[in-house]
């Protein structure tokens, strides 16, 4: 095991043998195309796999020679080690950070194990711009249709460029690349027993970024195409952790983004180019039936939470038939900033508090996707933008209220 | 003669002496009784001011407590009533307290039975209000996931739940309370019971459609779920 490394890839997995092959396939020849002359290592995290993953990844090989006119001046070695602490992706990564500073590596990128799409010019994506550009921080860009990545597209990314005034697309995207800088201040970071460890650690990693002034960009990589994920999951549960680190950290940084208006592009790597997707089948009734039912049975919860005022917006935009129904996005903005206030403020435990939310994101959603209905990739687009521009100018408002 | 007159005021040089005897009891009981109301009054006022202080009362509206207040006719504010509460329980300790200054066999007794048995009732107190809590933490849960799962029912599932969690306290509060301990087990016994057999015949029977669905996952099976990827 080489004692210093100019790059790391980590792979954080767990009972992914059928797709990790694949991922170090592709890592290792991204590393050796377009790092060739660098020293480098792919480490794997793993979380306790029984389905011979980790056999996997030492297994998994493809011919040099077949692909490259001479081979990589270093071997690229694979460490797979069990990580230790809370089970989840955040102690995953914190194995993987622990390693880069061990190994000081100068740059160093995280994939997941079970992508399909993953090719070798992700890794250059991922690692060029801290390597050769000296940015600290590289979220990812995707290609995604124009109805996935809701809870990102309404909550996480207006919310998170509205606070910290940067426009990082895909706050919660799953692959980052991140200087060995910025990985010995994750690891310095006292959160490795909370919720983090075992999830958010993807919005945790990006707003520490951001909030704490490290150099930030983005990077397209096109279409994400991952295993399905588990069928079991709860929108609820997925809500309750991604929200919950999103306004903890808020909490958190409520220095650092008071100050802040309005918001910047950041630097963005790679070709952008719209690619085809499979259509995606939405249940549009289902949602406002929910939407329509958390008004009837929610009241309470969301008088106090949002104020009568807007409680009532919401009974008037209830009462209107399918076709017509619209959730302003003004009405959205105010209604996140409350919960976020609320949640500040302890109003309701917060595992009650977002979960409150599901109902009225149903709803936004499915205002959405009617107003999209008819929208190409780039209009749908311009909705979203104008949702975050929407966060912006109400921010005063969550400042004013904060206290 | 003069035996006579010994006969005529003996009762009164006893009663006299045994007044005399007595007053000092009698001025303690009065000294601790009405001291300690006094004392439990200030000590009303000064919780008054710390609840005040920590928000009690929007505490309670938090938590339903308010609103369980006025279902049961009872208008005053969560914290003027706690503080009520506690003086006069000090009020009541300090009387018995005083009485047993009397020296009198009967109070005594009666003294003793009071303050064995207060740890029950505190024991009782302290199971209501955190039974009481539990309730209403356990039926929003089951209210924000019915909703959140699209199940028309929610508040009356949600109520249901809470109202089987208060029979439940109830009867843990009688039981610590030992007041007709055994017909209190059969009674929650019976209503407990009675409450899951209707209910499930309600959900199995009255219910079988929507049971086929809520085992089909969901109210609209897999069929009528979302490709979407949220995150």
């Amino acid at each position: 095991m080489p004692e210093k490394t100019d790059i790391l890839a980590g792979i954080a997995s767990y009972n992914n043998a059928g797709t990790i092959g694949h991922v170090v396939k592709a890592v290792d020849a991204g590393l050796s195309k377009y790092f060739g002359g660098k020293r480098a290592v792919i480490v794997n995290s793993d979380g306790g796999s029984i389905d011979g993953t980790t056999d996997a990844v030492r297994t998994a090989s493809f011919e040099h020679e077949a692909i490259f006119t001479s081979h990589p001046a270093y071997a690229i070695n694979r460490i797979s080690m069990p990580y230790d602490g809370i089970p989840g992706k955040g102690s995953a990564f914190k194995a993987i950070f622990r390693k880069a500073v061990e190994m000081n590596a100068g740059a160093c990128c995280v994939v997941d194990a079970d992508l399909r799409s993953i090719t070798p010019e992700w890794i250059e994506l991922l690692v060029s711009p801290v390597l050769n550009y000296g940015f600290d921080f590289v979220a990812p860009l995707y290609s995604r249709h124009k109805y996935d990545g809701t809870i990102t597209n309404s909550i996480v990314y207006p919310m998170t460029r509205a606070l910290y005034g940067k426009r990082i697309r895909q706050p919660i995207g799953g692959e980052f690349g991140f200087s060995g800088r910025l990985a010995e201040y994750y690891l310095g970071q006292d959160v490795w027993e909370t919720e983090v460890a075992r999830f958010g650690i993807d919005i945790w990693m990006t707003t520490e970024a951001l909030a704490n002034g490290f150099r930030v960009c983005q990077t397209f990589l096109g279409a994400k195409i991952h295993d399905p994920k588990d069928p079991g999951a709860d929108l609820s549960d997925m809500m309750t952790q991604v929200v919950s680190t999103l306004f903890s950290l808020a909490e958190r940084h409520s220095s650092a983004w008071r100050e802040i208006n309005g918001s910047l592009d950041v630097p963005t790597f790679g070709f952008r180019h719209h690619v085809g997707l499979d259509p995606v089948r939405v249940n549009i009734e289902r949602m406002l039936r929910i939407f329509r039912l958390g008004v009837k049975e929610l009241g309470p919860i969301w008088s106090d939470v949002l104020g009568k005022g807007d409680f009532r917006e919401l009974e008037r935009i209830a009462g209107d038939n399918d076709a017509s129904f619209r959730f302003p996005q003004s009405l959205w903005t105010r209604l996140v900033y409350d919960y976020a206030i609320a949640f500040h403020k302890k109003r309701l435990p917060p595992g009650h508090l977002i979960k409150s939310l599901v109902p009225l994101y149903l709803g936004r959603t499915a205002s959405f996707f009617m107003e999209a209905a008819d929208m190409g990739h780039n209009e749908a687009e311009n909705a979203v933008e104008t949702l975050c521009a929407e966060f912006e100018a109400n921010k005063g408002y969550l400042v004013n209220n904060w206290k | 003669m003069e035996n006579f007159k010994d006969l005529l005021i003996d009762p009164f040089r006893k009663f006299w002496a045994g007044l005399v005897d007595f007053l000092p009891n009698l001025l303690a009981m009065a000294v601790i009784a009405i001291g300690g109301v006094l004392l439990s009054w200030a000590f009303r006022l000064v919780l008054l001011k710390a609840f005040r202080a920590l928000n009690f009362d929007a505490f309670c509206d938090r938590m339903g407590m308010t609103t369980m207040l006025r279902k049961a006719n009872v208008w005053t504010t969560p914290s003027v009533l706690v503080a009520n509460g506690v003086f006069g329980f000090f009020a009541v300790v300090f009387s018995m307290l005083g009485l047993s200054a009397l020296r009198l066999q009967a109070i005594d007794s009666l003294s003793v039975q009071f303050f064995m048995y207060l740890p029950r009732a505190f024991s009782a107190l302290v199971i209501l209000i955190v039974g009481y809590m539990a309730a209403g933490f356990v039926a929003r849960t089951v209210l924000i996931a019915a909703v959140n799962g699209g199940y028309n029912y929610a508040k009356l599932l949600a109520e249901g739940v809470r109202l089987l969690v208060i029979v439940m306290v109830l009867a843990m509060a009688l039981e610590q309370l030992q007041i007709a301990p055994g017909i209190v087990v059969a009674a929650f016994s019976i209503i407990f019971g009675g409450i899951v057999i209707a209910l499930a015949v309600a959900f199995g029977v009255g219910g079988i459609d929507a049971a086929r669905k809520v085992i089909n996952r969901g109210p609209e099976g897999k069929a009528g779920r979302d490709e979407i990827e949220h995150l």
